[in-house]
Order: C-alpha cells, then structure tokens, then sequence
C-alpha cells in the first residue's frame, strides 16, 4: 500500500466519551398515570401503603399488580392493602456484578424473598448483614424515595428486620 | 403431539468457548464454519431452514435481526424458515425445537441451528452485562432489586439445604465433577481439574453459592445440523434422533408466581411429556447420557429429583452416591455442563445436542466416552426457571 496521507491530513469523526445515564436503563419505572396503568399501586405506595389488585370477578389476588387478571380474563380490578410485615423465606446476599445505575449503592447487601401472606416479593432486606439472618426471620417494609434521571416523584419498597 | 416424520441431528460444531479476542459476527461465522466442517456432504447450498439461537445481541452486540445477518454470513439462501429464537438461557434448545417441528411437518428437509452469544464486553462493561442479565426477570419488580442469576439460585441453594438437608459438601461435588469433565472438552472454558475443597474454598459470589458453583460468562458459538430421515440416511449412518420434547411454564414468571423455591415441577411436566412421546417410562433405567442446565451447581441436585433420576430431596445424596458419574447409573455432564465449559447462552442448548450426537457416534474427545450410549437427553432452564425444556434424542428412530 502507497502511503498517500497521513493522519494529520484525516478528517477526524467524534464520539461522545461520556453520556448522561439514560432513563431508559434506570431500572426504577415511570409511575404515573400518563405512563402506566398501574399508576394507582405507586400512588397508594407514595401515600405509604402498599397495595395489589384483586378481581372483584374472581377474587384472585395478584402481585404484580396487573390491569387483566390472569386467573380470568375480567379487567374489573381494585386494589387492596398487602400487610407491611413478613416473613423473610429465602435470602442471599449481592457482593459484586451489579447491574448498571446500581454501582454507586453498597455492597454486599441482601436481596430476599418475602412472603407477607397473600403474596410473596423479592425485596431488598436494609440494615443487616447475611450471617444476621435466618429464614423465618420478621421484616418490615419500608418505603424509598428514588433519586433519578427523571424530574418524576417516584417511590419504591424494601424492607429490614423488624 | 406426535411429530408425522423422523428428524435426525446428524452433527455439528463450535467455536472455542470462553473470554474471546472476537465478535458477535466471527463467532457465527466460526460456528457456521465449524459445523459444516463436521458434517461432509451438507454445505450452505443445501440448508433450507436457518434458525439461531441469541438470547441478547441488542444489549451485548448492538445488533438485532440477526438471523438474516448469520444467513448472508454463511452464504445460506433461505428458501422455507428462517427465525432467531430467544428463550433467555433455553433459547438453543428452542431453536433445536423449532428446525425439528418444520421438518417433522414436511415444511423442510434440512435445517442449520446456530446459537450464538458474545458475552465477554471487557470488565469496565461488566455492569451493562449484568443490567441485561436482570432483565430477565421481571425487571420492574425484581430486577430492579439487582436480582442477576447468583442471588436468585442462591435461594433454591439455601431452601434446599433448609427443607431436604442438603449439603455444602454435595454442591461441591457437583461442580467437581463437572469442572473435572470439561478438562476432557477440548473447547470448553475452564479445563483444570478441581477438587470438591476447591470448590468450597473458592470466593463468596452469593452465599451460600461460592465463585465455582457458578457457570461463567462466555462467548461461543455452536451449530448443528438437523435433517428428515431420507436426508440423514445419505450423510451418516448414526445420528441422534429427536423422540420426544417438552417445554412446561406454569404461569409463573415473577418471584410471587413461581411454584416452588426448592424445585422445579415445571421441569418435570416437561420432562415427562418428553418421555411419554419417547416411551420411556424409568429415566433412570432408560436414559444413558443426560445433559442438563447446571447453571448453578444446585440446578443439578434439583434436576436429579424433577427429570426421575432421584426422588424428591435427595439429589444430594444422588451425587454423593456417584450416580450421575461418567461411570454411573446416568452419566450426567459428560461435556462438563455450564460449570465446565461456560455458557454462551444461546448456544449452550446446541452444544448440549451435539454432546449426545457425538456420544452416539463414539466421536467424543479423549476419555469422556460413556458405554454403550443409546437414549439421551437435553434439559434447560432459562429466567427465572420459569421455563422448562427437554428434549430426549436416541441413537435409534423410533
């Protein structure tokens, strides 16, 4: 190959480096009613309670909340208050590999399953280490302002150790 | 159902797997490549149907519709069906699934499956890896507590241990045996012998899961050809034939709609449809050589219970027993599973046929032969095991 230029003769082409976060990969949900049909379950979590729907058709309690009960079919849904306090039924802890926009929290904490009766969630379990806890244990839930790439209001649930 | 015309996997090949100097398109390429290689008298010209298996070329390789890029890849000119399959961790097995039922109708003869990931982006990207991880689960509600895969076995793990009493020491053994198997894959990620201490010994990842009860993350690729049985019959005289297969979900995807956080009767609706088609009524008696989604060391001990191997609970003691050895009651791994070679995830459902095909055909590398293999099978999990996919394939059409 003939060398006919040089690289002070290219046209140079610029990538941005750095990116603001984009919304898009913030894990956190819009939670409003102009983005999601659920918005009343983050409503009743952002007045302090958590909720779920229930057909008034069938009675099938969901969680997720949804907008058609999978159980039959019927969209007439109403949501109804989940109790705050639980049992801890399984748990682990996250030391590392965090996902994107989760870098900048603590680590190791633990991540777990809750079963507060007519539903069971995965939830983050604050305030305590693994080798605290034991299956069976009593959590609380406890409700977050998030702090993100949006001017939204949004909220979120965990729990801790009673 | 029953399928109207006998399907063959004829053979088959991969790329190395593991962290690679190469992207999403040299590995399809390679594993096209590869493939056609290990089968003489099937080129590009003669494939009909192309589908591939890739579970996150978006978010990995930037890179969507990807099936008709592998076609123009590998000069294959599509005359029937071409799709790309995603079923998160299953989706080789999904698009095994798919070539079968097209050529079982008569929608075409000869099919190429390719699953294809290209996982390794560097560590500074590690936590955009992980972001497409947790995607899988609901992200909304559970991937938005960080619930990549680790935490999430580590739950079966440790509800396991609390209902069954299974041990530390049992997982371990599952992961020394496999580890140890792929030592005898010439392609596979991890090659060195460990040792059930080893194992143990190893970093917390997410407890009570240490680094070795986790499979890795992986670029590979792996192809497989797939024929009716006239077809077959020109190119080779011992193929695996596909005699059964089932998938199972119970409408559970979400940590509250899950069935079960110790095991997985999906698996074993799955399993057992994919049985009655084959006629298999004992899986331990019957089946030879099985290659299950050992994601995590304890997916395994569950496996031994939900596929028939064990009762329910014991799984543990079924490894520590040594009946899922090279040289036991069902040789389980032989390949070295997902904790041996790593787990490309579209590809790992190929790789896992071709394992039994080359088992069949006595074409396995050095020392992983196992006796007289005849009745096989292939098992994935994918998300959050909400999913459940077997295939069982024999040396013989039935």
């Amino acid at each position: 190959m003939t060398d006919t230029s040089t690289d002070d003769e290219r046209e140079q082409v610029s990538v941005p480096s750095e990116i603001e976060f984009p919304r898009l990969l913030d894990f956190y949900d819009l939670q409003t009613a102009d983005q999601t049909q659920i918005h009343e379950f983050y409503d009743n979590l952002r007045a302090g309670q958590l909720t779920t729907t229930r057909c008034t058709d069938c009675e099938a309690i969901h969680f997720p909340p949804r907008i058609v009960c999978p159980e039959c079919t019927g969209d007439a849904l109403e949501y109804v208050d989940l109790p705050h306090d639980g049992e801890l039924f399984a748990f682990s802890a996250v030391r590392g590999g965090l996902p994107l926009g989760l870098r900048e929290h603590e680590v190791p904490y633990v991540v777990g399953v809750v079963d507060l009766g007519p539903v069971r969630l995965s939830g983050r379990i604050d305030d305590a280490a693994y080798s605290d806890l034991e299956i069976g244990d009593s959590v609380s839930l406890k409700i977050v302002d998030i702090d993100g790439p949006t001017d939204e209001d949004r909220v979120f649930y965990r729990f801790e150790p009673q | 159902m029953t399928a109207t015309r006998n399907v063959a996997i004829v053979g088959g090949g991969q790329t190395t797997w593991g962290e690679r100097d190469a992207t999403w398109k040299d590995l399809a390429q390679e594993g096209g490549k590869a493939t056609f290689d290990a089968v003489p008298g099937v080129g590009p010209d003669d494939v009909e149907g192309l589908f591939v298996g890739a579970v996150q070329p978006e978010r990995f390789a930037n890179q969507t519709h990807v099936a008709p890029l592998v076609a123009e890849l590998l000069g294959i000119e599509v005359t029937e069906m071409i799709a790309r399959t995603e079923l998160a961790c299953a989706s080789g097995q999904a698009a095994l699934r798919y070539a079968w039922l097209a050529i079982a109708a008569g929608q075409l003869d000869v099919a190429l499956v390719l699953g294809v990931e290209k996982m390794n982006l560097g560590r500074e990207h590690m936590p955009e890896v992980q972001s497409s991880m947790a995607n899988v689960l609901d992200r909304e509600f559970d991937g938005v507590n960080g619930l990549a895969a680790p935490p999430f076995f580590a739950w079966y793990a440790q509800r396991h241990m609390h209902e069954f009493g299974t041990t530390r020491e049992q997982l371990s053994l599952v992961a020394a045996k496999n580890k140890t198997n792929a030592s005898r894959t010439d392609f596979a990620q991890f090659q060195s012998t460990v040792d059930p201490d080893e194992v143990t010994d190893s970093p917390e990842i997410a407890p009570p899961l240490h680094l070795y009860d986790c499979s890795g993350i992986t670029d590979g690729a792996a192809g497989a050809i797939l024929m009716s049985e006239e077809k077959a019959r020109e190119v080779t005289d011992t193929a695996a034939w596909i005699t059964g297969s089932g998938q199972s979900t119970m409408a559970g995807n979400s940590i509250n709609n899950l069935p079960s956080f110790s095991g997985w009767p999906q698996a074993r609706e799955a399993s057992q449809n994919a049985y009655d088609q084959a006629g298999i009524d004992d899986p331990l008696a019957e089946i030879d050589v099985a290659e299950v989604h050992d994601c995590f060391s304890i997916s395994e001990i569950i496996e031994y219970e939900e596929l028939g191997f064990a009762e329910r609970g014991e799984g543990g003691q079924f490894i520590e027993d040594g009946r899922s050895h090279l040289d036991g009651d069902v040789a389980v791994n032989p390949r070295g599973g997902l904790l041996g070679c790593g787990h490309p995830l579209g590809a790992t459902g190929v790789s896992q046929a071709l394992e039994i095909t080359q088992q069949f055909q006595g074409d396995v590398t050095n020392d992983r032969q196992v006796d007289d293999a005849a009745t096989g099978l292939i098992h994935n999990l994918s998300g959050s095991g909400s999913v459940h996919s077997v295939m069982v394939l024999d040396r013989d059409p039935q």
